[in-house]
Order: structure tokens, then sequence, then C-alpha cells
């Protein structure tokens, strides 16, 4: 009874407490309470709104420091139109109003940026205000607020050479040239036309107005070094974000500036000698197109700086579809082949860096690609568990980008107003759009996962938040957030924290010039975690945080040790810091600090040969592009070649090498000679023809004792019975090739996989075909080619029909009984096993479940080191916008949904549990008109689930093709049944497409060496582009290609190739469209 | 009391006959040709809601136009059926019954309805119709019944002909592949870089010509950068043109002549992230546009009306496949491209550079065949004040005749800095030999006394 009575009031305390509101990690007090009444009120009129200022609604500043030496926080603001606050932090989030007597009230017409820097070097903070200058009426200039120590300031800014009345939107300090003294990069805004892009060379023009600057300080009075020092200042330079770091590691402070629209970032590396050298396309794949706000900080504890730059694309999906999206492919390749610009693709983009290879860009891997019109990033450790959290600031009062606007309502306002002399009024801003999306919060877990945790940790608001700063306002060891909204008072995002997990605050005390240590590094190491932290106040959009470095230690109570490195390279290390403290650090015994101690030690195992060893082959895609025909595709299937082969063509007894062309290119052969290799003519083979050779092997099929060549071709182009649709297979006779018959097959080729199965003696090829040729996801016919005397017939017994998109094969003895089986893989489909028995194969199910994916390549390995074979697949990777899971799957629908003849291809994935196309109307309705008529606005399509667009009816009639996963891993052999084992994530970042068995490393072990990117995919997706490669090892570890010697990212392999020479052993890489590389072996 | 009731019921029933008559007067309806006038009128504004391109458009003129044509002449001596007149058209079917059967309204339903079909936005045309519908079913039930249903069927068999043209299979055909490394070939042009739009056009079935190619143009002067070349000298005088009329401002009328003949149905305009359009007719329209005032000016009754509507409009439509086969023959660069490339980097045409290749021009070409049907109907020397563009915030414009407006059209092209000078020339003649043809092969109404101009 007793135990009842317990069990039952257990049960209620449980419910009261289950009832309990759930606690946000952040609260909001309100400006009552906390007394930052400011409101950035913006006053549009028919004079004067977006229509005649592009940035009308970017937002004013916001900068947080103790200018009074409290050791409290302190917050300046500014807005627009509105006159700059000064509000002084009197503890418990209260504040005082100081700004009247403070006077730094502002005299410029429109404010844009505020920081906080202690210009003068008197260890006091002063205030600098960026201000917009000559246009519109704009008045006034840059101003900059000396700290007279007093809780007032003087306007100095014409006394430092300041006073700039340019287009500015923000400032940051910096150390440039490490002279001690804190000079400041200037960042301006162009107005540039946006009714044609203009040649990228219009950076190098410097303009007044909107060229960026760089004021070095020359002991009290700035001096504009922007040319000496390299920076560009052109007229469209749409200058929106700043980050500075060491991002190379080598002392100096880097900068990259995030442009909005065209206008490529630049990614300035510091020369040390005064100077930067602008290397954006040396080291990024892609940026984001409306860069934004930015931040930098190490979310993957190397102790690299890495980044994420913002952009504007929305999460949800009804707003996702009425807004204006990505380009066509054709614009993107006429922007870039004939303007001269980089690729760039609306989403936010997360760079992580490579140790000073290539960034990986990991932002839809990481799930932070949509945060919609965001303007401010800021990492930080918000509940102290050690890894990086990520807040992200949006919203926009309208959006000027949405479709029916744009298409619709906007000329119909137009029209009406015509005999006005403005184009729009009031009311037709009214009629766009609200744009005041939740500011988002992300939980970092460690290395490249973050969390949405919006919603959880913060409330769902409906704030338009640019300018945002970080504070530990209350002391309290947390960090809080303050954002700067349009039209309403500052949000205060108090952090709960507390004392829940711990914190160590670390607060310079530099030497005088520098007070409080911009750009001083911490390193601190904890049970061999390292968290590494630069300082630079000037981050996110238009702001400052507090000078402080905050880090998160969880539970544990003392760190082993923090080095900290000094803007002067010196170092000093604190070792067994407690934690939950404020250390104020000043240099004390301090030694020269060595950089290249910072720079990777890996070993190359992979030596680039620098005359390639005479093989100048680059292969040449041709220019068809497959969404020009079918519209709505995935992806391509017309770019999967060349075709490379490696065999004794000349009859020498040494290894010569044939690479396959595009149409319409000639093929090319490579003889082996005494130094390397040689190009060779065989008119039969390399004259110009219009195969598209994909796959190609050199064996000896007629065994006369010299070797033959059978080539695979495809390309996607040519259509049914086209004579290059059929392969081609050469035999060898005297010097010279004679094409020999092959069976009547004519598919696009995508593997050859060489086995005498019958066991008669000969040679057999399994031709594995991928695509029809304007029938994207029909299933081709593949054969396997049985070898009698030389002639090749169809084996007719086993049907290789209905199978998928195949794209590589492999004969394996997967049931272990000593005879080779055949594994198929390929795209939307399965794994699938035909086990040989005398000759014949027979399909088997071995997967423990259905897994169908994106299949690319395929390699027996015994992965887990456990004498068995298992088989190492790669798949697409998740770092694009597909998206797949055994419960929640992605479809592709197949179908002639409107019945002209035509097959159309709807990709659908879930969301919230519902299917979506993932393409738009425009997309859509141009391949199927009635949709234009069943929608007739974008606000109708948004939202719209693919049954609801097409009707369940012509769903479910559909031929449905599904993926499970886009994990690249491998099929874990458990006594002759499969599990599949996804890698890592550094593995999901491209689709793997190539796979080289051999021990690379020479340790008496065989490791795999992974490959891929993949760029046939159009501007929606961006570019697959980040993978470097990697080695896999049989414990199961991989070790990235650019660690290893081999520079694979922003290039698309199709081929890894073991070359043995006499002495040394190579590695011939084989890319799309690109020259084809040799790396010598180490080992 | 029986008989009482019975006498009873027998006044009211009566009565009650008496006053559904008085409620319910049979009245004939009339139909004028203002009517017509709307629903055509009603159709130019619903494609520039919705944004059809000019190919486009005048394809959803002609089919509505011809469907009611067909009814109206069904019934008048002087005129002929177009059945077997136009490729694969067959005689519409025939009436139920002709009693109650007003054909003018059948002729009006049937417009109406194919229109609705062309369009997206249904919604801006359905609300009139609908209107109509219950104004006529109050004046007079059976003959709306009986004319409505005729007007629907007839409308069925122009839709059956109408699907058959290619316009659905050309949807799904492939995209325009620009070549990007042949600097004479046409590349996007600024704002929007738009894809070249409807490079299949040349397959939609034509009503008259035999096919696309039957009035292929010469081609083009040959591509060269060379000073001394034809090619250059055209491409030197858009340039030259254009800025001399800049600098005499918007007082010009050279741009005053481009600005009217615009006819661009989707401008697009840029400010930051914002985006929005001015839309306008296309040049169809434009032409549509004078059909009306030309035939309200002349008195038409419903008949002459529509069979100017649809005469011109047939002639714009095989004007406009005619012309969109040599576009992307040629594939000839636009002037934007080069100007910006080898004269001056910021310079922009006065006009914007519609998205689809320079060579010959549309307008021309479509000004010169309705000009030539018109003028077969109205005679030469027709003139009349052209005020289509007063909605779209520009002026009127005087003409002596159908063929002085085409040849102002023509050559806005040129002041527009859109087309070069070839393109304009040759398209016009382009166009007067379509029209002519047209005027010779399509025996509408017999006895035209002034068909031969």
């Amino acid at each position: 009874m007793l135990a009842i009575r317990n069990i039952l009031f257990l049960s209620i305390f449980f419910i009261l407490f289950g009832c309990k509101e759930k606690d946000t990690l952040f609260k909001n007090p309100s400006a009552a309470d906390t007394g930052l009444t400011f409101e950035n009120t913006l006053t549009e009129s028919d004079d004067f709104n977006i229509i005649d200022y592009l940035y009308f609604y970017n937002g004013g500043g916001l900068a947080i420091g103790d200018i009074n030496g409290d050791n409290l926080p302190d917050i300046f603001i500014s807005g627009n139109q509105v006159k700059n606050k000064l509000y002084l932090n009197k503890g418990n989030l209260q504040f005082e109003d100081i700004s009247v007597q403070a006077r730094i009230r502002g005299n410029s017409t429109w404010n844009t940026g505020a920081v906080m820097g202690d210009v003068n070097g008197d260890g006091l903070l002063d205030i600098y205000v960026c201000a917009v200058v000559g246009i519109n009426g704009f008045d006034g200039h840059n101003e900059l607020y000396i700290n007279n120590g007093d809780e007032t300031f003087t306007e100095s800014a014409a006394k430092y050479g300041l006073d700039l009345d340019t287009y500015s939107s923000n400032a940051a300090f910096l150390d440039y040239d490490l002279d001690g003294d804190l000079d400041v990069y200037i960042l301006n805004h162009a107005v540039h036309t946006q009714d044609s892009y203009g040649k990228s060379s219009l950076r190098f023009k410097r303009n007044y107005e909107t060229g960026d600057r760089l004021m070095r300080n020359d002991g009290g009075k700035f001096t504009d070094v922007s040319e000496e020092a390299g920076i560009l200042g052109g007229i469209n330079s749409y200058g929106l974000g700043i980050a500075i770091a060491d991002f190379n590691q080598d002392g100096w402070p880097d900068i990259y500036i995030g442009n909005d629209f065209h206008e490529d970032d630049y990614y300035y590396l510091n020369t040390g000698e005064g100077s930067f050298r602008e290397s954006l396309k040396d080291y990024f794949g892609h940026t984001s197109r409306f860069s934004m706000g930015s931040d930098v900080a190490d979310i993957n504890g190397d102790g690299w700086p890495d980044m994420i730059s913002l952009d504007m694309l929305p999460e949800d999906e009804k707003v996702l579809k009425s807004s204006e999206g990505d380009d066509n492919i054709q614009t993107q390749k006429l922007r870039i082949d004939r303007f001269g610009y980089h690729y760039q693709f609306t989403r936010n983009m997360l760079y992580v860096n490579q140790k000073g290879y290539d960034y990986q860009e990991t932002a839809l891997l990481s799930g932070i690609a949509a945060t919609d019109w965001s303007w401010s990033a800021l990492f930080a450790d918000f509940d102290q568990d050690s890894s990086q959290d990520l807040f992200i600031s949006n919203g926009i009062p309208k959006r000027p980008n949405d479709l029916d606007y744009i298409r619709f309502i906007s000329s119909e306002q137009i029209q009406n107003k015509i005999s006005n002399t403005k184009l729009i009024d009031q009311k037709a801003l009214d009629l766009m759009p609200k744009g005041n999306t939740h500011n988002y919060i992300f939980k970092g877990k460690g290395k490249l996962a973050f969390e949405d945790l919006s919603g959880t940790w913060t409330k769902k608001d409906t704030l338009v938040s640019g300018a945002t700063a970080l504070a530990d306002l209350d002391n309290d060891g947390d960090l809080d957030i303050v954002t700067n909204n349009i039209n309403t008072t500052p949000q205060v995002y108090q952090n709960t924290t507390d004392a829940s997990a711990n914190y160590l605050k670390i607060r310079f005390d530099y030497k005088p010039s520098n007070r409080f240590g911009i750009g001083t590094k911490v390193f601190a190491y904890n049970k061999g975690q390292l968290q590494y932290k630069e300082l630079y106040t000037v981050r996110g959009f238009q702001a400052s945080s507090e000078p402080i470095l905050h880090f998160g230690f969880g539970n544990e109570t003392t760190i082993d040790y923090i080095k900290i490195v000094w803007p002067d390279r010196t170092a000093q290390t604190l070792m067994d810091v407690p934690v939950n403290q404020t250390l104020t650090i000043s240099p004390k015994g301090n030694i020269p600090f060595d950089y290249k101690s910072l720079q990777p030690t890996q070993k190359s195992l992979f030596k680039k040969v620098a005359d390639n060893l005479g093989i100048d082959f680059t292969h040449t895609e041709d220019p068809y592009i497959d969404f020009n025909r079918q519209k709505l595709i995935p992806y391509q299937v017309s770019d999967r070649g060349p075709a490379v082969a490696i065999g004794d063509l000349n009859g020498d007894q040494k290894d010569d090498i044939y690479f396959g062309s595009s149409k319409f290119i000639a093929s090319k052969i490579y003889l082996r000679d005494s130094t390397g290799f040689t190009e060779a003519s065989y008119p039969s083979i390399t004259k110009e023809n219009s195969t598209e050779d994909v796959v190609a092997t050199i064996q000896d099929f007629n065994q006369d004792g010299r070797a033959d060549l059978f080539i695979g071709t495809g390309g996607a182009d040519f259509s049914k019975r086209s004579k290059p649709l059929k392969d081609v297979y050469f035999t060898a006779q005297d010097t010279t090739f004679v094409q020999q018959q092959l069976p009547e097959s004519f598919q696009n080729a995508s593997v050859l996989a060489v086995h005498d199965y019958d066991n008669d003696g000969d040679l057999d090829v399994f031709v594995g075909n991928q695509a029809i040729a304007n029938d994207f996801g029909r299933p081709s016919e593949s054969v396997l080619l049985r070898n009698d005397n030389g002639t090749f017939t169809i084996d007719t017994s086993t049907s290789f029909d209905n199978i998928g998109m195949l794209t590589d094969a492999v004969w394996s003895d997967f049931n272990g009984d000593g005879t080779k089986d055949l594994v198929l893989i390929g795209e939307w489909m399965m794994p699938q096993f035909y086990a040989n028995t005398n000759g014949t194969l027979g399909k088997v199910t071995i997967m423990n479940t259905p897994l169908n994916g994106l299949w690319q390549a395929i390699a027996p390995f015994d992965m887990d080191a456990d004498g068995d074979i298992d088989y190492i697949l790669g798949n697409w990777g998740q770092n694009s916008k597909f998206v797949a899971t055994p419960e929640t799957p992605m479809y592709a629908y197949l179908d002639d949904f409107d019945d002209n003849g035509q097959s159309e291809t709807i990709v659908a994935t879930q969301k919230e549990g519902a299917y979506y196309p993932l393409v738009g109307l425009n997309d859509l309705g141009g391949q199927m008109t009635n949709l234009f008529k069943k929608y007739t606005s974008y606000q109708d399509f948004g939202g719209q689930t693919v049954e609801e667009i097409f009707g369940k009816k012509a769903i479910s009639e559909s031929t449905k093709l599904t993926v499970h996963t886009l994990q690249s891993g491998y099929l874990r052999n458990e006594g002759g049944r499969f599990t599949f084992v996804p890698f890592g994530e550094n593995l999901q970042v491209a689709p793997i497409m190539a796979f080289e068995t051999y021990d690379f490393d020479g340790d008496g072990k065989e490791e795999v060496l992974a490959a891929g990117n993949y760029f046939g995919v159009k501007p929606f997706h961006g570019r697959l582009d980040s993978f470097s490669g990697a080695l896999i090892k049989s414990d199961g570890s991989s070790t990235l290609g650019h660690q290893l010697g081999l520079d694979l990212a922003q290039k698309s392999v199709r081929h890894l190739t073991i070359l043995p020479l006499e002495t040394k052993t190579y590695l011939l890489v084989t890319f799309n469209n690109d020259k084809a590389h040799v790396y010598q072996l180490q080992k | 009391m029986n008989t009482l009731l019975s006498r009873y019921f027998g006044i009211l029933l009566l009565v009650l006959s008496f006053t559904a008559c008085e409620e319910k007067p049979l009245e004939p309806i009339v139909i004028s040709a203002e009517d017509f006038h709307t629903s055509v009128n009603n159709v130019t504004e619903v494609m520039i809601h919705d944004i059809f391109s000019p190919p486009q458009a005048s394809r959803i003129y002609a089919y509505p136009n011809v469907a009611a044509y067909e009814i109206l002449a069904s019934t008048r001596s002087e005129y002929n059926s177009l059945a077997t007149q136009l490729t694969d058209f067959t005689t519409i079917p025939e009436p139920a019954t002709t009693e109650n059967l007003n054909y003018e309204l059948a002729a009006l339903v049937a417009h109406m309805d194919l229109s609705r079909r062309l369009v997206f936005s249904e919604d801006m045309i359905t609300p009139y119709r609908d209107s109509l519908y219950q104004l006529w079913n109050t004046k007079n039930e059976k003959e709306y019944t009986t004319s409505k249903a005729y007007g629907l069927t007839v409308a069925d068999h122009v839709a059956a002909w109408m699907d058959k043209d290619l316009y659905k299979e050309t949807r799904t055909m492939p995209k325009f592949s620009v070549i990007t490394d042949d600097p004479s070939r046409w590349q996007p042009t600024p704002p929007a870089y738009a894809d070249g739009i409807e490079p299949h056009w040349n397959k939609i079935r034509p009503f008259v010509i035999d096919s696309a190619a039957q009035f292929k143009p010469v081609p083009p002067p040959a591509f060269s950068m060379d000073e001394s070349s034809n090619f250059y000298k055209e491409l030197k005088e858009v340039y030259d043109i254009s800025e001399s009329i800049t600098k005499q401002g918007d007082n010009a009328e050279e741009i005053a002549i481009a600005q009217f003949w615009d006819c661009n149905p989707y401008v697009s305009v840029t400010r930051g992230h914002l985006m929005f359009a001015t839309k306008k007719i296309t040049p169809g329209a434009h032409w549509i546009g004078i059909a009306k005032i030309a035939s309200r000016n002349a008195g038409h009754d419903p008949m002459q009306t529509m069979y100017t509507y649809t005469k011109t409009s047939i002639a714009i439509a095989d004007a406009f496949i005619s012309c969109w086969d040599e576009k992307y023959r040629s594939n000839l660069v636009r002037p934007e491209t080069l100007i910006n490339e080898h004269f001056n980097d910021s310079w922009q045409p006065i006009l914007q550079t519609p998205p689809f290749p320079e060579y010959v021009s549309g307008h021309s070409v479509v000004s010169g065949a309705a000009s030539e049907a018109l003028t077969s109907i109205f005679g030469d020397g027709f003139s009349f004040v052209d005020d289509t563009e007063l909605p779209y915030g520009l002026p009127v414009r005087s003409f002596s005749s159908f063929r002085a407006a085409a040849s102002e059209a023509a050559i806005s092209r040129l002041y527009g800095g859109i087309h070069y000078r070839a393109a304009v020339d040759n398209g016009l003649v382009q166009g007067k030999n379509i029209g002519r043809f047209i005027n010779a092969s399509l025996k509408m109404k017999i006895n035209n006394a002034q068909a031969s101009n």
C-alpha cells in the first residue's frame, strides 16, 4: 500500500515536472528590464526606400566592450537614420543610457557598422562608426570616438585620417604589418548596376566610394596603403562580410572579404612584406554568392581557423519555392567563362581549413546551409561542452526576391504608377512578403556536425536581426548574445548555462599600442583535445564583440595547459589552469614561437612527377549539357569518361597507356620508352571519331600473345541504335590494330569487368551500361560477353536487364567457393550479387537490408582485417541537396506526366514527413505547361507536396526509383552475409568515383585509395569539389589525400591507376575535363 | 367545392403563367463587334499578366479567332470557311439545331472558351465570361443554352486541331545550347541572361505557309570584326546611332519611335536584391491592337471584325514561325554583347535586348506580315491614330498607312539598339512576303474588292 502511494506520488511529481514549460538555454529579458530601449527605426518614404538604396534593410551596428574599466561590458549601438546610443553596463543586465553625456550620438545621415578598438593605444576602447556617404543625399563621414577615460568621447576621425566619406559598411582592426599598433581595414559596398555583370577585371580599377581601404597606423595618423598592399577597390566590390584571421598559420593576419552579388569574395593572404595576395581561386572551389556576414573559429579542433560565410537560402519550403533561386547552368557558365568570376552558389558555406590546402566546404553536410536571409554568424561554445556552437541572425522586412512580386505584383503596381515620377510607392512595397524568419542557433556536435536547436535553445522570434555581438554581459562566465534589430529594441539572449558547465575566460594585457591583444592566439590542450581561438573582435556583421576569448570545458576542472601566442610571434605556456575564472594574461616568460611547428608534418606518400613521365594528356569534355535536353534530371550521365587502360600495346613487354576521349576528339596512346612515355599514333584507334570512350581495357582476348583493346563507349547524347554507342574491340596485328566485330548492343557503357568466368581459358567481358540517352532512370541492358577464341557472343543465360543504372562491376569470390563471382553496383539500386557456379551466374540476395544508393565505385578489400573479403563502396556523399536515409529515402518518379510522349523525372526528398520536388515551379512548368495553369502564383505552389502537384494517382502509377543512403562505406562480410557500415564524415564530402588497392605506404598491407568529386550537377547543388581523396587502411582509419601529397580537390577524378615501372611505382590519376597527373609513390 | 377549387386553381395557374411571361420576356441577345473587341482585349490582358513570349502570344491569338470566324462565316455567303485552307483544319461541326441558335453568340462563346484554354490565369477570363453567361441566361435562356452549346462544340473541334500543332511536344524539346567559344554566336544578354526562348518554334505547325523555311531570308552579313566588313559597319552603326540619339535625350524622335514599338512583354529591372518587371504587350499584340483600331474606324460588324482579327492573327502567327526558324538557324550574336566587348563595356541599349538570337528582327517580320494582311482588308493609305500603347504610358502616334507603321516598327529595333540594319531590312521584306502569300492563298472574303495591293 505504501509502495503504491509512493508510486502515485512519484507519478504526480513526474507529471508536474513534465508539465513545466521546457527551459530554453537563452532567456530574453525585455527592453524594459534591461534599459536597452534603442530602436533602429527605419523611415521609408516614396522618395527613399529599397528602390533608391539597395541596402536599405541592412541595419545598424553594434559594439560591445568595457569602455570605463569596471569589467562590465558596455553596449554601443548605431541605427541607420536614428542617433547612436551608448549604454553603460551597471551589472545584473541593467544598462544606463549615457549617449548624450558621452557625446557619441553622431552626425552622419546613414550609419552602418560600429566597432570598438583601441585606436590611439591608450588602453581604452574607442568607437568607430561607419557611414554611407555620397548617395541619396547621405551626408557625413565615418566617425571615430576617442575614449576620454571619463565616460565621454571626442569625435576625432579627421585628426586620425579615418574620416572616410565613402559607402562604408564595416571596419576591422588588425595589425597587418606586425609593427605593434592597430591598422584598420574599411569595408565599402558597391552600388554598381545590377543590369549587367561586367567583367571581373572591374575590380582592378580603384573607385573612391566603393573600393575597400587598408589604413596603416603611422603613429596616430592613418595612411591609405590600399594600392601598395594589394587591396582591390573596384566599382563592383559589394563588401558586406569581413573576417580577419591568420588563415594559413604563418603568424601574419589574413583577410577574407565577403562580397554580395556576382563579385567574387576576396581571400587576402598576408605576404609578410606589407602586402596581400588575393588568392580566392587557389584555395576555394566555390563560395557563397550573395555573401553577407561571416565568422571564423576552429570547429574541428585541429588548431586551424575554419570559416562560415552567410547567404540567403530559405529553409522553409513555402519561402524556398517562391524565392528566386540559383542561376541556370548556362548563365553560370557565361559568368565564369566569359566574365571571369568564380563558382558561387546561393547558400551558406562552411569552409573547413585543411592546414593550408584547399578548403573543404561542408555546409550541406553540416546542416547549416539554409538559414534564410542571414546577416551575422557567430561561433561560440554557448553550452560550454567544448565544441563550437553557432548563432545566425537573419531577416528582412520585405523579401524583394519573391517570385510573385517580381513577376506579377510589381508590374501591376508599376503600371498603376507609371504616370508618377517614382516607379514604386509605399503601397507597392507593402505587397512584398515579409522575411522575418527566426534567428537560428546550432549546437556543435564535434567535428563537422551541427544540430539546429532553434526553438529549443532559443524561442523562435519574428525579429529582423542584423548586427550581433557576444559578451558575458552578466559576468557569470557564459557568453550572452545581443542583436540589433530593425524597428524594435535590441534582443538580449541571456545564457543560462551558468554553473552547469565550466568555462575559462581570457583577456589580454598586451603591449600599450595593442593593449587588448588583438591577434593573440590561444591553444588550449586538455586530455588530448585542442581548442584554438584567435582574438579578433570584429566578427559576424557590422559589429564587434567583447575583446575576450571564451572557452567551454564541460565537466573538466583543470586544463592541462594553454599556450598563448602573441602577435609578436612569441609564446608562453600556462600549465594546469583551473576553470571557471577570468584570466588576464600579459606577456611573461614568452619565447619566440616557431610557426613552422604548426605546419602539417604528415609524411608524403605521393610526390607529383614534374614532367608527368611525358604523359601530357588532357581530357576535354565536350560541351554537351544533359540538362538542356532532359531538364529535370538530377545529374548528368554524359560526363563519366574518359577511359584509361594500361597494357602492352606494341609488344615490347612494357605497359603502355590508352586514354579515351570525348566525342569528336581524338583518343591518345602513350608508349613506354626509356625515360617515360611518348605519344604514339595508331590511326585506327587514335583518329578523331564520334565515340565517347568511357571505359577501356587492354587484354589478350584472342590469345595470340598480343594485347588487344576493348573500349566501352557512351556519352548519353546519341540515342537509340546510334553507331557511336556500339562498343569497340581492336585486336593487335603486327604494328597496327584492326577493329573486330562485337555483338549488336547500343548502350552507354560504364564499366568493363574482365574475367574468364566459364573457365575455358580465354577472357570474357561483362559490359555494364548506365543509362539510356534521353530517358534518365530507365534501366539499360548490360551484357556478359562470352569469349570463344577471340570472338564475343552475348551469354543470354543470365539477364542483366532492369537492374539499374550500373556504374561499376567487379569479379570477386564473395561466397568463398573458390570461383570469382560478379558484383554490380549503380545508381538508384542496391549492390547486386551474382554467384558463379561452373560458368553460370545466378543472382543471390546476401545483403541484410535493401540499400539503394547512388553507388559510383566498388573495391573488394578486407576492411576489418578479419580475413574475409568486404566491399568498399563509393556513394554520392552527404554534401549536396540530395537527402536520403533508409527511413526517409529519396525518390525519383519517372513518367510522361503530361502525355506528350516524353518522360519526366521528378526527384523528391523528404522534409518533415512529406515529399517535395527538389526543383521549383519554373523548372517543372517549363516541362509540364499544365502546372502553370494549376498554379498561377508561386505562393500557391510553395509547400506543395509531389502528390499535391501531380496527383496521388499519377505518382503511384509512375515508376519510382529509390535511394536509401548517400553515404559511402563498406559492406562488412559477416560469414557470407553483408551489412553496410558507413564511413565517417570526412569521406562523405563528395561523390567517391574511383578506388585503387595497393600497398601505398609500404607497410606490407594493402590500402585502398579513394578519390572523387563530381561537377555534373546544376548550380542548385553547387559543385561537389571538396574531396581531396583518402587512403583507407584495413584498420578502418583514413587519411585525406592532401595530407599524403595528393592534389585532388576541385578536380573530378575518374580513375586511379597504379603504374609500375622498372624501379619505381607511380600512380596515374585521370580526371574528367582536366590534365592527367602522375605521382611517384614514396615508399 | 370541387369546381370552386378547380376554378380557383385555374385562375391561379393563369395568373402564374402571366406573371412568368412578364418576368421572362423573350429578348433576342445582341452581340456587337465591341463584344469581340472586349474578348480579344481580355486575352491581351491575361497574356501580359502571364508573361507569354511573343511567339507563344501569336499562337494564343490565332486559334480563338479562327473558331469565332468559322462560326460567323458559316452563315454568310460572302465569307468562306477556312477549313482545308489552314493546314490540317477541317470543317467545324454542324449545329445540332439552328432553332434559337445565335451564331454571333456561339462565336463569342467559342472565342472565350479557347482563350481560356490557352492562357494560364483562367480566373482572369472566367469572371467576365460568367457575368455574360448570367446576363444572356436572364435575357433568353433558350438562345443562350443552344448557342453556348454550339460555341463549345466548335471550340472542342478547334482545340483538337490546335492540340496537334506540336506546341506541347516542343515544351520538352532540348533547351537551346549556347556556344560560348564562337564570337559570332548568340550569347545570353543582360540583365537576366535568360536562355534563348522557343528554339523549336519552327516545328510548330504553320497556318498557311507550307513550312517554317518557306520564306527563308538571305543570310545576315558574314560575321567579322574587321573594320571594313559589312558586319562591323552595321555593328558600329548600332552603337553610333545609339550614342547620337542618347545625346539628344528623350526628345529625340528616334527614341520615341524605339520606345513606342518596344513591345517587350517582360523587361526585367534589378535594384540590388530587388527585382521587378515592367510588362508590355508583344509585337503581335500591338498589331492586334491596330487591327482593332482599324476595324472600329471602319465601323465593322462582328463578321468583318473577326475577319480582320483572324486574318491578321494568322499572318502574325506564321510570321513568328518563319522568323524563329531563321533566328536559330543563323544564331547571330546581339549588338549588346559585341558593343560591351569591343566598344564600351557599360553601354546599354535603349531597349532591353530580348532573349533570343538577333537575325532577323521579329518585330520587322511580324509588322511586315500584319501590315500586308491589314492592307488587303482596308486598302493602302488607310490612316489611323495608334493609341495601343497608351495604357503602358506611351503617347499616341499617327500613321498614314499600315505599311508606314510597319516600316517604323522595323527601324525602331535599330534605334533601340537591339538589331543591326540587315535584320530590320531583310526582316521587313520577309514579313511582307509572308503577308502577301497569305493574302494570295487565303480565300476568306468573296469578291474582296481590296484584295490586291
